[in-house]
């Protein structure tokens, strides 16, 4: 079974004749350890549909499941609580808080869960450190460089464990050479780490280190690309897209 | 060509045979898989720098004999035209390229959807450009700085070649409303001497290679 699913995924804003469609029955899966990309012009519904799986909007149609379980059955308090356990964001400006240090930074989200603050710095410390930043750890978001900001929001995302991380734009406000950077620690994190990792971009660059890339447009998805020939869900992927080519 | 300023670089550095040159010189491109030169190359090419003067054998003759291997050493006249190489740009080649000609022959052929066929050379060129990504992230920054950069060009021209398509793939209404390219005819044969002009009118559309 796959780690996030979605059936028939639809997302309209307005009513009557303002309504717009930004989603438009969307179906797709991705299975843990699983690195995609989402790619398409602007406007095309990718940032609508980050935030519908990541249970931060609602769907006007269709349903997202994790685990097999639908968020759109769920009570608000429950989705909040598998939004802070099973989902880890990853944003453009990194969204630190800027009067905490990088260990308080990124042991925030399991501090606010309850967990001892002894422990949550020592999970947050772990993750900082296999990023790099052993050395960053009381420094304040203004002492770092932008990628190592965004190492630090990755730190963040992955301190309570969760199953899936959503990445919107991860590099947007990166250079090139931290850009390369951090989409390489995404690829590590689903990789190494066998996180779900969905990331919205614009940056072919950076898609083309995702095991997949799903196009956008106008809502829908146009093609569904592995990058990578590997043995067994190749063969299902291309049955899959000749199916949807052919309807 | 490079492959012969390449070698005149080589025997440059040092006095070399033909086998040892084919080796320095695929580890300068990064490898076989990058060019893949043949020997029969790299001997006729020492053959036609030897006739011009631009290298010669060093070998010691044996007694009327072949030496078993010739060894080729850089002429002064070879190093000048090894500087000459260096001072002058090299253009890149831009206007033959065939997926240029596949999509323009789909549009008078009129066989396929335009649009599939810019997202199937999409996918080729991410297929790629994961490729490149995934080779250059194995190379060591600290001992294949030299590889890294080749793969680089290499991502940064995909990346091009992919703005590109979004950008194709936006126009193509556009091309798809146009006249489609037609042949500007010419008078068979040669020109009458004399008359520079063409007897019939040229099209009133511009022409880019004009």
């Amino acid at each position: 079974m796959s780690l996030i699913q979605t059936e028939n995924l639809t997302k309209i804003y307005g009513c009557g004749e303002t309504a717009v469609t930004a989603l438009d029955h969307v179906n797709m899966q991705v299975n843990a350890g699983e690195f995609v990309a989402v790619m398409g012009p602007s406007g095309c519904g990718k940032s609508t549909l980050l935030h519908l799986l990541g249970g931060l909007d609602r769907s006007t149609e269709g349903k997202v499941s994790i685990d097999g379980t639908s968020l759109a059955e769920m009570k608000d308090n429950d989705l909040t609580k598998l939004r802070r356990k099973r989902i880890g964001f990853v944003f453009q400006f990194y969204n630190l808080i800027p009067v905490l240090t990088a260990i308080e930074n990124a042991a925030l989200p399991v501090t606010l869960d309850g967990v001892r603050p002894a422990e949550a710095r020592q999970r947050a410390a772990e993750w900082l450190e296999r990023f790099g930043l052993g050395d960053r750890l009381n420094n304040r978001p203004d002492q770092l460089s932008g990628g190592q900001q965004q190492r630090v929001a990755i730190a963040r995302a992955l301190v309570a464990e969760p199953a899936l991380v959503l990445a919107d734009e991860p590099t947007g406000n990166l250079d090139t050479k931290a850009s390369d950077e951090i989409a390489a620690l995404l690829r590590q994190v689903s990789k190494e780490y066998g996180r779900a990792v969905i990331m919205v971009t614009h940056n072919p660059r950076i898609a083309a280190y995702a095991d997949r890339i799903v196009f956008l447009k106008d809502g829908k998805i146009v093609d569904e690309t592995l990058l990578e020939r590997k043995n067994g869900d190749n063969a299902k992927m291309l049955a899959d897209k000749i199916k949807r080519i052919g309807d | 060509m490079s492959v012969r300023h390449a070698i005149l670089g080589l025997l440059a550095q040092r006095p070399r045979h033909g086998y040892e040159l084919r080796a320095a010189f695929e580890a300068v491109v990064g490898g076989d898989t990058n060019w893949d030169v043949k020997p029969a190359q790299i001997y006729t090419t020492l053959e036609r720098l030897d006739r011009a003067g631009l290298v010669a054998c060093i070998s010691d003759m044996g007694e009327g004999e072949e030496p078993s291997r010739r060894i080729y050493a850089i002429t002064p006249q070879g190093a000048a035209a090894l500087r000459e190489w260096f001072s002058t740009g090299v253009a890149p080649q831009h206007q033959r390229d065939e997926f240029f000609v596949k999509l323009m022959t789909a549009l008078v052929s009129g066989e396929t959807d335009l649009s599939r066929i810019i997202q199937t050379q999409r996918v080729t060129l991410y297929r790629e450009l994961h490729a490149a990504t995934r080779q250059r992230d194995s190379y060591n920054p600290r001992r294949a700085m030299a590889q890294i950069l080749l793969l680089d060009k290499a991502s940064m021209h995909l990346e091009a070649d992919l703005r590109w398509l979004d950008i194709t793939e936006q126009r193509l209404e556009e091309v798809k409303n146009q006249p489609l390219p037609e042949p500007e005819i010419r008078p068979r044969g040669r020109p009458r001497k004399g008359s520079h002009e063409s007897k019939y009118p040229p099209p009133e559309r511009v022409r880019s290679n004009q």
